[in-house]
């Protein structure tokens, strides 16, 4: 069944229940976690407003990360962006393309949520969803979601009057709608997420013209002297200072160096 | 700070007594039954290594006791998650006890039973067999009966076992001194308020009838931080529907920022507010008329004692505005009956904490709310037999929460005769003299054991509670541990205590053990399984097999008359026409039905008062001297440059008990102390610096790292409970953060129900080094 999330932050009391249900169902390693939950509280002592915003994938449609993977590992599926770790070169063009600055490197290879793939195939319910105490997580079909997104946006505007719908349009759409109980952008969301230049050219110019492992080096470097050139992206500058060269955290399978 | 190692001799020893014993090696890492260690992302998944095996139990990572089930698969456990049929979790799961497997794995696990070797806080011991730990603590346990007799004898207990150790074996061995921390240190002032105004105790779930409740006020309950599973759902629930929250709270707590109204209510002074509630509640008629007139007696005193506790009176004393005092009045009002103030949990506070609670039971009681749809609903304790056992030695007055000194003649405002034990000794707590009545008080029980009076209290069987970090005083219980004749610490991990401990036995985990069957008191009456995913890791035992062997080591074989455990589940299970195996086809559970509302007793009084009414104005108070109806009593500000220490609760973590359980500490290693932004800067303090804390009597510990934040008030810091561990043996939580117990150098005691009120103590804060 092809499902999305949906993130209700007016009702995420910041239990981090799904955190841990994440990492113990997804055998995460020690300090990696694939949702990070931090208090966002605005004003004075005693005029004070917030809850918690939630540092997670968003299951872009028009997907970065997807964009600029030159192995496959990462990939859309069923309105979500799946990983594939053992395909992971270890290039961390994901990482530096995603806009919500989601995937991280683990012992070298790519990994973040991918939607409890495995158990959504098996006919569960991704472990966040399945404990959240809360009723601040949901799954199911786009319409079904984004029905509810505005119908509990519509109720909690009675207690946050901004209370609004975020995903709907930004990358396409993103596989998981939040209901904020505030400007989007006070909570970590970006109105207009950009997703950087390096990976639409990627998805459109670079690889539907395919490509050989051996020559993703070469590709690659002339790719980081052109985007250094326009010098209009942090993502890129940060590529350009390092000198095009992705650290490896010792995990080197030598398919990228330069 | 003195650490204490904890230095573990592995088992060597002949049974041929304690003097050969010899302290040695460090200990040794655990190991046979840690979950695989993943270091990276696995691409395949556990649920595929294997069959997967599913198992029934109730949650122990806090005393909620969720239902759960557990997956395993090829012998290891991989993942729990709540119990779809279960009343409480309804398939969800809090962050504990999601991290239930990892509490398990803990390599830091106790695991084999061990004598002490070393002076007693120096943490050597021996590793010996159970029948020689057993042997032992039988022998000295005898020895102490024939000589003081059996009430010489205390036992403590906590957690999912306690029925044993702090109900069963005290009551058939014939000690009134069974206490748990869970009544005098956490909810007594409630219960007991309940009991007086109501007829009955609140009760394990706070039955608020939150499906259709409308109105919520929260006096310092953190639901959220307080992560209880049920009562987060239930409170998601009336919040994502629009129901109307307040939350009295010092602190802009989770909770807090789900509120409607926020009253940053100034410390101490909870019991002016809620008298100009009920103030405004009655002379704007905002209560449920014919409820009191149908149901509660003494309307009329009450309406006349707050007649002068005006929201203008109550403004000055609380830092709150006559018009958000209003202003909330009326919101309850507005929706009575389906308006509640949450009973809460924890409210040892303030050491006048009953008089407080019973002002929160007369706002319940006039806005109609017991036994009223989206009001209070009637708990019901599910129909079950008990296993057949001999007359106790004593009864009634052990067992803690279970215990209260009245005979139970409910027609007269006497106190009830305390219970006796076979020598003739009643509770040693100061029962019926420094306060009234309520369960046994355990931090009443620490004096005896240093000073003998009213008698000494020779020996202590400690089941899970964390002593040092529970009971307040801990220098005063570490200097009664010193001098006990025996103490036996029963428990998972190594904790501070035990390094006081004569003999440590080390329990299996609740995912490792059949348990006693729980029978949850609930909207609907239910009886929940527990049994084992797995058999005990290394040398550690179920607390029933502890209670068992023991038990029949000390004449008591006549109380343990079954074979093993799951004999007794089934002959208890028979009397409701299951058995273990019907149980675990019934999902883990079997629901009852109960009598929830007013209608459901045909106009009989479900409330067992003497008057068969609500007490608004307790005569049984007035006859023993004290306020029949609750007053504001002030309680000592701070002094200048101090600051009232708060604690609660984080969500990742349960008491003392959850700090080094590594997927709960990798979230949440250390605690905080929350100071407010401005006095932050005012003292020159950053967020995220570290301070030493020292209290009013020169009681220091840390350094806890600060966070300055605008969501406190300035007189007040707060941290999560249950940090600051000093034992080496856990490795994790040793060292890290503070520990709020250890800054309580004094208490208030509730001279009602000997509950030890503990927000009475404040710190100073000096720069540290982390």
């Amino acid at each position: 069944m092809r499902s999305i999330f949906l993130l209700d932050l007016t009702q995420c009391i910041g239990c981090e229940g799904c955190v841990i249900a994440c990492k113990v169902g997804n055998e995460l390693p020690e300090d990696v976690t694939y949702i990070e939950i931090s208090e966002q509280v605005h004003g004075t002592f005693p005029n004070l407003s917030g809850g918690f915003a939630n540092h997670r994938c968003y299951h872009c449609t028009d997907a970065a990360c997807v964009n600029v993977c030159p192995t496959g590992a990462l990939f859309q599926e069923d309105e979500l962006t799946r990983v594939d770790s053992s395909l992971c070169s270890g290039c961390q063009y994901c990482v530096r393309a995603c806009p919500y600055d989601v995937p991280v490197m683990v012992d070298g290879v790519a990994t973040k949520c991918d939607g409890c793939r495995d158990v959504t195939k098996a006919g569960g319910t991704p472990w966040c969803v399945q404990t959240c105490p809360s009723d601040a997580l949901r799954f199911g079909p786009r319409d079904e979601i984004t029905a509810e997104a505005h119908q509990r946006a519509s109720v909690m505007r009675e207690k946050y009057p901004s209370a609004q719908v975020y995903g709907e349009s930004q990358t396409g759409g993103l596989g998981l709608l939040v209901v904020a109980p505030e400007d989007p952008d006070e909570l970590g969301l970006p109105a207009d997420p950009q997703v950087p230049f390096i990976s639409t050219v990627w998805q459109d110019i670079v690889k539907p013209g395919g490509f050989a492992i051996t020559g993703f080096s070469i590709v690659a470097a002339g790719f980081a002297g052109i985007i250094a050139r326009r010098n209009h992206m942090k993502e890129l500058r940060e590529l350009a200072e390092q000198g095009a060269a992705p650290s490896h955290d010792g995990h080197d399978d030598g398919e990228v160096q330069q | 700070m003195a650490r204490v190692p904890l230095e573990i001799t592995r088992r060597t020893l002949l049974k041929s007594g304690l003097a050969a014993g010899v302290a040695g090696a460090m200990a040794t890492t655990a190991g046979a039954t840690r979950s695989p260690a993943h270091a990276d992302i696995r691409d395949d998944r556990w649920f595929d290594d294997g069959d997967v095996e599913t198992t029934y139990n109730a949650c122990d990572m806090c005393p909620w006791h969720c239902g759960v089930v557990v997956r395993t698969v090829n012998g290891v456990v991989r993942k729990i998650d709540g119990n779809p049929h279960d009343p409480k979790s309804r398939g969800k799961l809090c962050p504990r006890g999601q991290g239930g497997v990892s509490f398990m794995y803990d390599p830091d696990r106790l695991q084999a039973p061990m004598v002490r070797t070393g002076e007693r806080g120096e943490g050597k011991f021996q590793e010996v067999d159970w029948e020689f730990a057993l042997d032992l603590i039988a022998d000295r346990l005898n020895t102490i009966k024939e000589r003081s007799g059996p009430e010489a004898v205390a036992f403590f207990g906590h957690t999912a076992g306690d029925s044993w150790f702090a109900e069963h074996l005290p009551q058939a061995w014939g000690t009134p001194n069974a206490a748990k921390p869970s009544t005098s240190l956490c909810i007594s002032p409630r219960d007991e308020a309940s009991l007086m105004t109501f007829g009955f105790p609140v009760g394990g779930h706070e039955p608020l009838d939150w499906e259709q409740l409308e109105c919520v006020a929260l006096i310092g309950s953190h639901i959220g931080e307080d992560a209880r599973n049920t009562v987060m759902q239930d409170f998601a629930s009336l919040h994502g529907r629009g129901g109307t929250i307040i939350s009295v709270d010092p602190r802009f707590s989770s909770a807090a920022t789900k509120a409607d109204h926020w009253l940053p209510i100034k410390p101490s002074t909870d019991t002016a507010l809620l008298l100009a509630w009920l103030h405004v509640l009655i002379t704007e008629e905002l209560y449920d008329v014919e409820y009191v007139e149908e149901w509660a007696a003494g309307f009329s005193q009450l309406a006349a004692h707050v007649e002068d506790k005006t929201p203008e009176w109550a403004s000055e004393i609380t830092d709150l505005s006559p018009e958000q005092i209003r202003e909330t009045a009326r919101a309850m009002g507005e929706h009575a009956p389906k308006s509640v103030i949450m009973p809460g949990r924890h409210v040892t506070w303030y050491g006048n904490d009953t008089q407080r609670m019973r002002a929160v039971m007369l706002v319940n009681a006039i806005l109609g709310a017991y036994g009223r749809e989206g009001g209070m609903y009637f708990n019901d304790t599910p129909f079950i037999s008990d296993f057949p056992y001999p007359p106790y030695a004593i009864a009634g007055s052990a067992g803690g929460c279970a215990a209260d000194p009245d005979d139970g003649d409910d027609d007269d405002d006497e106190l009830g005769e305390l219970a006796v034990g076979p020598t003739g000794k009643a509770r040693a707590d100061g029962a019926q003299d420094t306060f009234l009545q309520g369960p046994t008080a355990m931090q009443e029980l620490i004096e005896p054991m240093i000073t003998g009076d009213p008698y000494r209290i020779e020996a202590l069987i400690c089941y899970g509670v964390n002593l040092l970090h529970s009971v307040p005083l801990p220098e005063r219980t570490k200097e009664a541990l010193a001098e006990l004749e025996l103490f036996v610490a029963v428990d998972v991990l190594p904790q501070e205590h035990l390094a006081w401990a004569d003999i440590i036995l080390p329990e299996a985990t609740y995912l490792e053990r059949y348990d006693d069957l729980y029978t949850m008191s609930h909207r609907t009456p239910y009886i929940a399984l527990r049994e084992p995913a797995v058999e005990p890791a290394h040398d550690t035992k179920p607390g029933w097999w502890i209670a068992k062997e023991l038990g029949e080591r000390i004449g008591l074989e006549a109380f343990f008359g079954w074979e093993d455990i799951e004999e007794y589940l089934d002959d208890r299970l028979r009397s409701v026409g299951s058995n273990i195996n019907d149980l675990r086809a019934q999902n883990g559970v079997i629901i009852q039905e109960g009598k929830p509302f007013l209608e459901d007793y045909e106009g009989a009084s479900p409330f067992p008062t003497s008057s068969g009414k609500i007490e608004l104005y307790s005569t049984f108070l007035e006859a023993q001297g004290l306020d029949p109806l609750p007053e504001y009593e002030p309680v000592e500000d701070p002094p200048e440059g101090y600051f009232r220490l708060l604690y609660g609760r984080h969500p990742v973590h349960t008491f003392a008990k959850t700090q080094n359980t590594p997927e709960l500490y990798e979230l949440f290693p250390e605690n905080e102390l929350w100071l407010n932004a401005d006095a932050a800067a005012d003292l020159g303090i950053d967020d995220g610096d570290y301070v030493t804390l020292t209290n009013q009597d020169g009681a220091s510990d840390g350094p806890i790292k600060v966070k300055a934040t605008q969501r406190i008030r300035r007189d007040a810091v707060f941290m999560a409970h249950g940090h600051g561990h000093a034992s080496p043996g856990l490795t994790n939580a040793n060292g890290k953060g503070a520990s709020d117990t250890k800054l309580m150098t004094r208490y208030n005691l509730d001279p009602i129900c000997g509950a030890a009120g503990m927000r009475v103590n404040f710190v100073r804060l000096e720069s540290s080094e982390a």
